[in-house]
């Protein structure tokens, strides 16, 4: 770590030279999604559109409807082409995006022109901060098997794009369980807070609850999620470690997530004296930085992290899937509440697919814990039901809004099947658009 | 484009036809793509569980070296979790987003919830 300081004297990767740069406003396919380049500094992040649809792809078929928690996306033209009415009812998950059978939603803010700018800048040492998901979703952009954990090559990877800095959001997914396990225990035996307590790790299940169950707030964790609080610690203990001066940083939180977009704006992130969170991407954002910088991602070898703020756990790992949140916690809880060496750190019963899964755990020397676990915003909403009438009989739920978890997230790679039939019936609808210009004209 | 009223009685037909065509195959390669999709959620959540189990040494947050280190009596955040310096730098407060939806359901905008 010490020798990061004279590493930012050393040249920049040979292919930043060559890089042509994609221009502010432009737009660019990246692994079969739209993006216009625009990095937001300073907005109100509430007024911006994350997804949108491109009219003139949409088909009108209403499948983004069914997949949208909130009713956000609906029919916005007198043909039926879908829309996102407004900011204001849209959580930013991006799963109306995933599961488009025409390819037609974009999104509407990319940092990766601003990336490749601060990366190229001498004065700057770009720090990278990738969640868990993204370990399991980016090998598929370079034709590896469905999941295949890439782990050690991202890192590489991301040491090879000129990130100065390798650390981990993994670490601060351990940095979470620490803080927002012992404010479960704190509300367990002080009983100054409400139970049930909520995650606060998913940033469309958080603005969500603000907007929809606003006055359940006192029921969300406190913690900010592992990306914010990586942000701040980069740029204070962060700071300390290496000996580079915050001011010199540029984080970059990469993601399998829209909705991370939003937090990362959101403005009370600046506890670190600065923006926390400088820049936002997704899983397929990187791919596309990593195929644009010319690397072979499949021979690349294993690598490390920089320690200090990028060494990880199994329990941090997991948080990438729905029910992992609650897994990791309880093998703190498990061990900080009964005294006793949890021997089997497995949990299995929390381990969830789909919908809402909840369980007792028995804790010796404590008595049970009970705890949910939901995926899909639709049934976190009947959990929410229940806290609203006083009814529920949790004392830690756990949610997120996508499928599955992060893993499914809306800016994971998209699942090949669902890229064959969004080429197919976008191909399907280009000929029928031109047959019927013909005949109809 | 103009109307669709001008088009020849066969001309609609034909149109017809070759939507209904399209709209079988393409209902059943969508059919198949989700129910791939199951299965594909499944096979990364399976590779999370793997690595949990066998690529990380260390399975409990508590036991990482590097959190023990964050932690410590001389620690940079000595207080330990939920202290002071932690509620400034890693705690958050939320605040009432509803007013937004409110106005869109005021202008006649129909939402799920």
């Amino acid at each position: 770590m010490s020798g990061a300081k004279e590493k930012q004297a050393t040249a920049k990767p040979a292919y930043l030279a060559n890089l042509k740069l994609p221009a502010t406003g432009s737009n660019v396919e990246m692994e079969g999604v739209n993006y216009k380049i625009a990095a937001p500094q300073g907005v109100d992040p509430s007024t911006l559109f994350f997804v949108q649809v491109d009219k003139d792809k949409c088909q009108a078929c209403g499948e983004c409807e069914t997949h949208c928690p909130t009713g956000a996306i609906q029919e916005m033209h007198p043909d039926g082409e879908r829309g996102v009415v407004d900011p204001a009812a849209c959580v930013n998950c991006g799963q109306c995006l995933a599961n488009c059978p025409f390819g037609a939603i974009s999104e509407q803010v990319s940092y990766v022109g601003e990336i490749f700018e601060k990366l190229k800048d001498p004065d700057t040492i770009v720090v990278s901060m990738p969640a868990p998901a993204v370990r399991y979703g980016l090998g598929e952009c370079f034709g590896m098997p469905t999941g295949t954990y890439v782990g050690g090559k991202m890192h590489a990877a991301l040491r090879r794009l000129g990130f100065g800095l390798v650390w981990d959001n993994e670490w601060t997914a351990d940095v979470t369980i620490m803080e927002e396990g012992t404010e479960l225990l704190e509300r367990v035996k002080k009983g100054d807070k409400p139970l049930p307590q909520f995650t606060s790790c998913c940033p469309g299940w958080v603005k969500f609850a603000e907007t929809f169950y606003p006055d359940l707030n006192a029921h969300l964790s406190t913690c900010r999620s592992p990306i914010g609080m990586l942000g701040p610690l980069a740029k204070t203990y962060g700071s300390e470690q290496s000996g580079i001066k915050s001011k010199k940083m540029y984080t970059v939180s990469i993601m399998p997530c829209v909705a991370k977009k939003f937090e990362g704006l959101r403005p009370e992130m600046n506890a670190s004296g600065s923006r926390d969170i400088d820049a936002t991407i997704n899983t397929r954002e990187l791919a596309w930085m990593i195929k644009q910088a010319g690397i072979d991602f499949a021979s690349l070898p294993e690598e490390q992290p920089d320690p200090a703020l990028g060494m990880s756990t199994g329990a941090a790992t997991i948080f990438g899937t729905s029910g992992g949140v609650m897994e990791a916690a309880l093998r703190l809880a498990y061990e900080v509440l009964s005294g006793n060496t949890l021997a089997n750190p497995d949990i299995k019963v929390v381990r969830a697919h789909e919908g809402i899964k909840t369980a007792d755990i028995p804790v010796p020397n404590f008595g049970t814990v009970k705890v949910a676990v939901v995926s899909g915003l639709q049934n976190a909403a009947k959990l929410c039901d229940e806290v609203r009438a006083g009814k529920s009989p949790y004392h830690f739920i756990e949610v997120m809004t996508c499928p599955g978890g992060c893993v499914n997230g809306g800016g994971q790679p998209l699942e090949p099947e669902m890229l064959q039939s969004s080429l197919f019936h976008s191909t399907v609808a280009k000929i029928n658009r031109r047959f019927n210009q013909r005949r109809v004209g | 484009m103009k109307k669709i009223g001008l088009m020849s009685r066969r001309g609609f037909i034909k149109v017809a036809g070759i939507a209904c065509g399209y709209s079988v195959l393409g209902f059943n390669v969508t059919r198949e793509a989700f129910a791939a999709t199951l299965e594909f959620v499944g096979l990364r959540q399976q590779s999370v569980y793997n690595a949990d189990s066998k690529i990380y040494s260390i399975r409990k947050s508590q036991d990482n070296p590097m959190i023990k280190k964050l932690y410590a009596k001389d620690g940079f955040l000595h207080e330990g979790p939920c202290g002071h310096k932690s509620h400034h730098l890693l705690h958050t407060h939320y605040n009432d987003r509803s007013a937004g939806v409110k106005a869109l359901k005021a202008k006649g905008v129909k939402l799920a919830l």
